[in-house]
């Protein structure tokens, strides 16, 4: 028990203490009278040697998720000590959650990677980073000579700072001519571009967070956003109570901590939440609360291809047939979701399917939809968020301040350095490699000859790892990012990155699975140890300085590229200096973008603000696209205009109900859905490296309905072994904790590394975003 | 012999509080327009505050809660505190269950302890910024540091008023925590009866002396 031993220690500081009430109450007798406690020494303070209280306060977004908190790193001497959140910035207002409040201490675990270190017979040898960087070039060089081109890649995630995705894309796919680059925010926020350019044909939302502030109805979406985007769950629950008559949905397949603030929770059956998606619209339809002079205006009904399947086998390969159909085939294809119908495929009563159609469907309540990675880790991701578009398209509610379907993003710039960089296989930092006019954007903007852009994209993340393992990859570099935790069915991707003739270069804070399979690790520079730039979820770019130095001879990402690059002979694509490179890099990437669509901000105008928005136009950001009144992009005389499809109209899609790749049967009875709670971010190597945070959760458990509990013959905290058909993992019991998970179904949080959860789950993914479905595979359980 | 050492030399020859106060900037808020949105500049809450509460439960104080426990839950001075005590772990950090406590503050028979009052009862989410602990044990060592706490008395002559030594952000309330038997032993103030705080402490948000430009 913590509060025993807690107590022990306070009695240990008995003397302390004591001495100090006297003090105290001498103090305060004479406090008014202005005299003075010397020195004051506090226990457990570890204070800074001459430390005379001295700060000074720095921008930067927060480091972990993608709500782009601002915050105010207090710095004294060389070191940041303090946090306060950022009231200039408006994504928070000055208030952060525990983690942000806490983010300065993740720079300050004891194990720091300070040194590199390469593999020398079996063993980790620290040598100087400007050996391990003439290593990697000479790998990469011997390994393109080899085995090809397409045999080396770049893994990166949304943790990249803006240049430093820019830099690897540029390297990669300008210079060396592979499409061999991919980011793990393909595992968190694939389906949710592949919606928006289904739906819109561009990507990033149309709302902002603004919206909060003028919704009348939330409705969230398979998503926790008490624990996951605690910021703006307050800023949702302080509207409602400004306004009073604010309603929040929770709309989920586990009851959470969002349930409880929620106004009404609705638990939904893996995956229906297509069949209730449908249902809603069935019934809009049905009662005439269609926007007809929106839809008519600005909207097109299609269909694609079904029974897409599910990707599990190698080699994969999905293209999507759109076709058009006409609103009458659309109302036909719903007739298979009435209420009645989804009640029983989904478990949602006809009646709540009602009324939330009733909520979309008033006109006089502003709606705002959020999700994350319920609807965006889903084997038919790309289909759920096409529903929830159809929903707000079919209403009108959308692009107008309150009424705005918003797509959450999981890391700090997912947004910012995968999507708008560009950081995936197919994509360029403006369009695709498909497209010659792209390429030749590209090519010119990067000063290389156009072949050398390869038109055919390569791997997406799942099928990059199986090459690696089948040893059609030989040489990955990994950046910021852990996929020896992330990668679904994990155990088949380790044993591939163990193999021999694969070279594994990770670049990285802090030792993880990951670095204990690399070849060569390189310490890298941590946040605001380096300058660069995030961007939110909100198409909000975020620039921060170099605030404080990093410890031992870490480097930026961005310029462990940089070295890299000029070793292999491209000086001429690399040829900034350390003190600019930012700025510069910041300059030539902003040409990809420029146009009313997209133009975002100068790099003097970021450097003073607390973020800006983009499309950043003549010196104003935008807060609602596709809407003539706030976006400049629009055909002027439009009053909405989805400029993104070429006849300005947004789709709206007949996407069926069909079911998880893998549901629990006869022998594998539960589903197994994993996730995060508020104190971990991601893998947990920061946050666990935080005492407050890790002394709040210090280790991952299985929650599990009491009576599913009571049947196994397990209490709280008695272990359960979870096995899957790929793998299993045994750990503590969790019974009416945090979070409920229905009867049938468990939960597991996936942060910590001692309980590697995805070795038992499936690397299905969405056949269209190719994003994997960490919610739902079959498990059974056995008392451990 | 380090600065700090010379503080302390600096106070025990009674001088401090004139010559060394320079050296200690508070933990407080930069000026407008680094002020967090609806900031309360016309100190609204803590009249309403004032009004709400009895006079008799802005004074007394126990003496338990001292600023040794005070720093022992923060992390850096205006860190969110940890929740010291235990909770159900079902328990969601609504205001509902946390403000019943800490809403007006009043003794607790099962904590034996009379309740801290929360400056920011706006502020649903509890458990967004207090999480309370469930092991003493850390990951990996950590190789944090903290600056010192402000000192407290820092008048700028005896007997006057002292400075607002900290932020203001989130804690613009001073009855919620400057006053009655929740409240720290050396920050309670003898005189909650006086409502109006501001009239006399003002926030110190720089520590350099007025110069001329031209």
């Amino acid at each position: 028990m913590p509060y025993n031993k807690q107590g022990e220690k306070e009695d240990n500081m008995k003397l302390n203490r004591r001495s100090f009430i006297k003090s105290a109450a001498a103090g305060s007798a004479i406090a008014a009278a202005g005299s003075i406690f010397p020195g004051i020494s506090f226990a457990n303070w570890k204070e800074q040697t001459g430390s005379a209280g001295q700060i000074t306060w720095k921008k930067a977004p927060c480091r972990f998720c993608g709500t782009g908190c601002g915050v105010l790193v207090g710095v004294s001497g060389d070191r940041a000590v303090a946090v306060k959140g950022d009231p200039n910035c408006s994504v928070n207002k000055g208030l952060c959650c525990v983690k942000g409040f806490h983010v300065v201490q993740a720079l300050y675990g004891k194990d720091r990677l300070r040194t590199a270190k390469v593999r020398r017979g079996g063993k980790m040898v620290e040598v100087p980073v400007s050996e391990a960087l003439d290593i990697i070039a000479a790998k990469m060089k011997q390994t393109i000579k080899e085995t090809g081109k397409d045999s080396v890649a770049m893994y990166g995630s949304g943790q990249w700072t803006i240049p430093d995705g820019y830099v690897a894309s540029k390297l990669f796919k300008g210079c060396i001519g592979t499409n061999n680059v991919e980011a793990n925010a393909r595992l968190c926020m694939a389906s949710a571009v592949t919606g928006f350019l289904t739906s819109f044909g561009t990507d990033e939302p149309m709302g902002c967070y603004e919206d909060i502030e003028h919704a009348d109805v939330f409705v969230t979406w398979g998503n926790n956003m008490a624990e996951m985007h605690p910021v703006l769950f307050s800023r949702m629950l302080a509207s409602r109570k400004r306004r009073g008559n604010v309603e929040i949905i929770d709309l989920a397949t586990r009851s959470t901590r969002s349930s409880q603030a929620s106004d009404k929770s609705i638990l939904f059956k893996p995956n229906t939440d297509l069949a209730v998606a449908n249902a809603i619209c069935y019934e809009i339809i049905r009662n005439d609360w269609v926007n007809w002079d929106f839809v008519k205006k600005h909207t097109t009904f299609h269909k694609g291809k079904t029974n897409i399947g599910y990707g599990t086998e190698d080699h994969f390969k999905f293209k999507d047939a759109p076709e058009d159909i006409s609103f009458e085939e659309y109302k036909e294809f719903l007739s298979d979701y009435t209420p009645k119908k989804v009640e029983k495929i989904s478990g949602v009563s006809a009646r709540d399917i009602k009324y939330l159609a009733s909520l979309y469907g008033d006109p006089s309540k502003k709606c705002t939809s959020f999700w994350c990675m319920g609807m965006n880790q889903h084997v038919r991701g790309t289909w759920i968020n096409n529903l929830v578009y159809n929903i707000h398209l079919l209403t009108g509610k959308i692009s107008t301040p309150g009424n705005s379907p918003f797509s959450l993003t999981g890391q700090p710039s997912a947004c910012g350095t995968v999507r708008e960089v560009g950081t995936l296989t197919h994509k360029l930092p403006h369009g695709v490699v498909m497209k010659e006019a792209h390429r030749k954007m590209a090519a010119e903007i990067w000063d290389v000859p156009l072949t050398n852009i390869d038109p055919k994209p390569t791997y997406h993340t799942v099928e990059m790892f199986r090459a690696l393992d089948r040893g059609d990859i030989r040489f990955i570099w990994i950046q910021v990012t852990n996929p020896m935790i992330t990668m679904p069915n994990l155990t088949r991707y380790r044993n591939g990155a163990l193999k021999d003739d694969r070279f594994i270069v990770v670049s990285d804070v802090y030792p993880t699975p990951t670095t204990d399979v690399a070849d060569v690790v390189l310490p890298a520079a941590m946040w605001v140890e380096q300058e660069g730039m995030y961007g939110n979820s909100e198409r909000r770019t975020q620039h921060f300085d170099r605030i404080v130095p990093g410890p031992g001879e870490t480097m930026s990402d961005t310029w462990q590229i940089i070295e890299v690059a000029r070793r292999l002979g491209y000086e001429k694509q690399f040829p900034w200096g350390e003190d600019e490179y930012i700025g510069k890099i910041w300059e030539e990437y902003r040409r990809f973008h420029d146009s009313p669509k997209h133009n975002m901000a100068p790099y003097d105008v970021l450097k003073k603000r607390s973020g800006v928005q983009w499309p950043f136009v003549d010196g104003k950001e935008t807060r609602w696209r596709f809407n003539s009144k706030y976006d400049p992009a629009c055909k002027p005389g439009s009053e909405f205009d989805f400029y993104g499809k070429k006849d300005g109209k947004a789709w709206i899609w007949a996407r069926p109900y069909e079911p998880a790749a893998e549901s629990p049967d006869d022998e594998y009875d539960f589903w197994l859905n994993t996730g995060r709670v508020i104190e971990h971010w991601h893998t947990g190597t920061m946050t666990r490296r935080v005492p407050v945070l890790h002394r709040a959760v210090p280790e991952s458990y299985v929650e599990i309905h009491p009576e599913d509990a009571m049947n196994l013959g397990v209490t709280n905290g008695e272990m359960v072994k979870i096995i899957s058909r790929r793998g299993e993992v045994t750990m503590k019991a969790s019974i009416d904790g945090r979070g409920k998970p229905p009867r049938g179904m468990v939960f597991v949080p996936f942060f910590d590394e001692s309980y590697k959860i995805n070795e038992v789950t499936l690397d299905a993914f969405c056949p269209i975003s190719k994003q994997p479905d960490y919610k739902k595979c079959a498990v059974r359980l056995e008392k451990a | 012999m380090n600065k700090r050492a010379k503080i302390t030399t600096g106070v025990v020859i009674g001088f401090a509080a004139v010559c060394f106060s320079w050296t200690v900037v508070s933990m407080s808020a930069q000026a407008a327009p680094g002020v967090q949105e609806g900031f309360d500049w016309s100190g609204e809450k803590i009249y309403n505050r004032y009004n709400d509460t009895p006079l008799q439960a802005m004074t007394g104080t126990d003496g338990r809660r001292t600023l040794n426990t005070f720093y022992e839950r923060r992390q850096y001075p205006g860190s969110p505190p940890i929740v010291p005590h235990k909770v159900a772990e079902a328990f969601s950090g609504d205001t509902a269950k946390c403000i019943s406590c800490h809403g007006r503050g009043g003794y607790d028979a099962e904590q034996d302890a009379y309740a801290p009052v929360t400056p920011h009862p706006e502020n649903e989410n509890c458990f967004q910024c207090h999480v309370p602990i469930t092991t003493e044990n850390l990951f990996v060592e950590s190789d944090w540091e903290s600056v010192s706490p402000s000192r407290l008395g820092r008048s700028m002559m005896g007997g006057s008023p002292p400075p607002v030594p900290h932020s203001l952000q989130l804690r613009e309330d001073c009855i919620a925590c400057h006053t009655g038997p929740g409240a720290v032993a050396e920050i309670r103030v003898e005189h909650g009866s006086r409502g109006n705080c501001r009239q006399c402490h003002v926030p110190q948000v720089t520590t350099t002396t007025f110069e001329r430009n031209n």
